[in-house]
């Protein structure tokens, strides 16, 4: 098992976001979560990335806990999420090259050519990323996850404001890093995209997690009818 | 060694980063020029004939000018890091925060010290002083100089971590970071003044209030900084 949270919950105030959320995570999977804005969805991506603290829960992540000794479990994920976790007046091999040093990286200059090759920037290796498109920032997002070669990945809506091209893009290397033993969890309210990437399926509305199916347990239109159902439901 | 790495590498890039788009520094270089000029206007062209009473004034104008200046650093050397969430990336390397911390002293020491190191002469030159300023008077200048911003970046680069979190950020630093380093401004410049007038350092009170308050808050900012850092 790559990634277990048990429990967890996040208060802002007297706000619940995330409730009682319970996730595993293991080699090979892609887990999808399927929510609609404000559900809390990059509230517990950012917990299980050991960005944010937690309220209440657990968080195991290889065998160490990702709340006390989170120092140590985070060469172990690659985190996409809504920021750039960059330095957008630097280019993109210049950041590549900064975050690979802080890491320890061997060979970095190679890895972060390689990388920009692989993910299409080849021609805007030394350009600024402040210049770079929406779907050219989520290509330079998916190298900096990438680069430390982490065995989980935590993907924050890494289809939204995508072009078509580069949804397949997206979506291959997903197929692509899954086939390499990375667990990955990814957060969408995309269920057509998501079914297609994922192997199982929740559901986080309003802070509850809902475990859904398997991927082979359940059609993309059910999917669909499902996550709407819920969605007015709760409305 | 891993750590040593890793903050000569954030003070590379930070250093990089300000020397790249050399908005902070044309800011502050500019502010500080323009206090040492409001406060020359004002008391000129007749400057006082004792040179104590210049000593107080060039000594007063040099550390508003540096206290105002530094603020300014502290909070775009934290902006830099919040805006596209670039801290965030720092911190899942794995890097210590404390690690962060020290880069970031490190590095906005290093600019306000080429900003004293450039207005200082400029300011002396303005109060008539700059002729009476011997090698060894200007090296235990920097000395005073250096030991007080090493003590306000330590507790500035902390606070402007937290301020820089929040909605207006930028005026928090001030009204929550000056009445903390009252200690260094009041060392920092009785030390001042009394190596202007005197060439030396007459009271050893005010030297030891500097060092001590400095030292005081580097360590204790250094132990405060992963709670900063990673809340």
């Amino acid at each position: 098992m790559r990634l277990s949270a048990s429990q967890i919950s996040k208060h802002f105030g007297h706000r619940a976001i995330v409730k009682n959320a319970n996730l595993t995570i293991n080699s090979g999977e892609v887990v999808v979560i399927f929510g609609p804005n404000g559900a809390g969805k990059t509230t517990f991506i950012k917990i299980l990335a050991t960005l944010l603290r937690p309220t209440s829960g657990e968080l195991d992540i290889e065998g160490i806990d990702g709340i006390t000794d989170y120092a140590k479990v985070r060469h172990k994920l690659g985190v996409i999420i809504h920021d750039h976790l960059a330095y957008p007046t630097l280019s993109a091999f210049e950041n590549l090259k900064f975050f690979g040093q802080m890491s320890g990286i061997e060979y970095l200059e190679t890895r972060c050519e390689s990388l920009l090759n692989e993910v299409g920037l080849q021609r805007f290796v030394h350009e600024p990323l402040h210049i770079f498109s929406r779907g050219m920032t989520q290509r330079f997002m998916i190298a900096r996850a990438l680069l430390h070669n982490p065995s989980i990945l935590l993907l924050d809506e890494p289809f939204s404001g995508l072009d078509a091209a580069a949804k397949q893009f997206v979506q291959k290397r997903i197929a692509q890093e899954r086939e390499n033993g990375k667990g990955i969890l990814i957060t969408t309210h995309n269920t057509e995209l998501g079914h297609l990437v994922g192997t199982r399926f929740l559901f986080m509305i309003n802070g509850d997690l809902e475990e859904i199916a398997e991927k082979e347990e359940i059609s993309e239109e059910d999917l669909l009818q499902r996550y709407e159902e819920r969605i007015i439901d709760t409305a | 060694m891993k750590a040593l790495r890793q903050i000569a590498t954030l003070i590379r890039k930070d250093i990089g980063l300000q020397f790249r788009s050399k908005e902070t520094l044309a800011l502050i270089f500019v502010f500080s020029i323009l206090v040492v000029l409001i406060f020359a206007f004002a008391f000129g062209p007749n400057f006082p004939l004792e040179k104590s009473e210049r000593g107080k004034l060039t000594a007063s104008v040099l550390w508003a000018a540096f206290v105002f200046a530094g603020i300014i650093t502290l909070n775009r050397s934290f902006v830099i890091e919040r805006t596209h969430g670039a801290l965030h990336g720092i911190r899942l390397t794995g890097v210590d925060a404390s690690n962060v911390y020290l880069s970031k002293v490190i590095s906005n020491l290093v600019f306000l010290l080429l900003l004293e190191i450039v207005i200082t002469p400029i300011a002396l030159q303005f109060f008539d002083l700059f002729d009476d300023i011997t090698v060894v008077v200007l090296l235990k200048l920097v000395g005073v100089m250096s030991i007080g911003t090493l003590g306000f970046c330590a507790v500035g680069v902390l606070l402007a971590g937290m301020s820089t979190s929040t909605d207006g950020g930028e005026s928090l630093l001030s009204v929550i970071l000056l009445p903390l380093v009252i200690p260094i401004i009041m060392g920092g410049t009785k030390c001042t003044v009394s190596i202007l007038v005197t060439g030396g350092l007459e009271n050893r009170f005010w030297l030891g209030l500097l060092i001590g308050s400095s030292l005081v808050f580097l360590a204790s900012a250094y132990l405060l900084a992963d709670a900063v850092i990673e809340e």
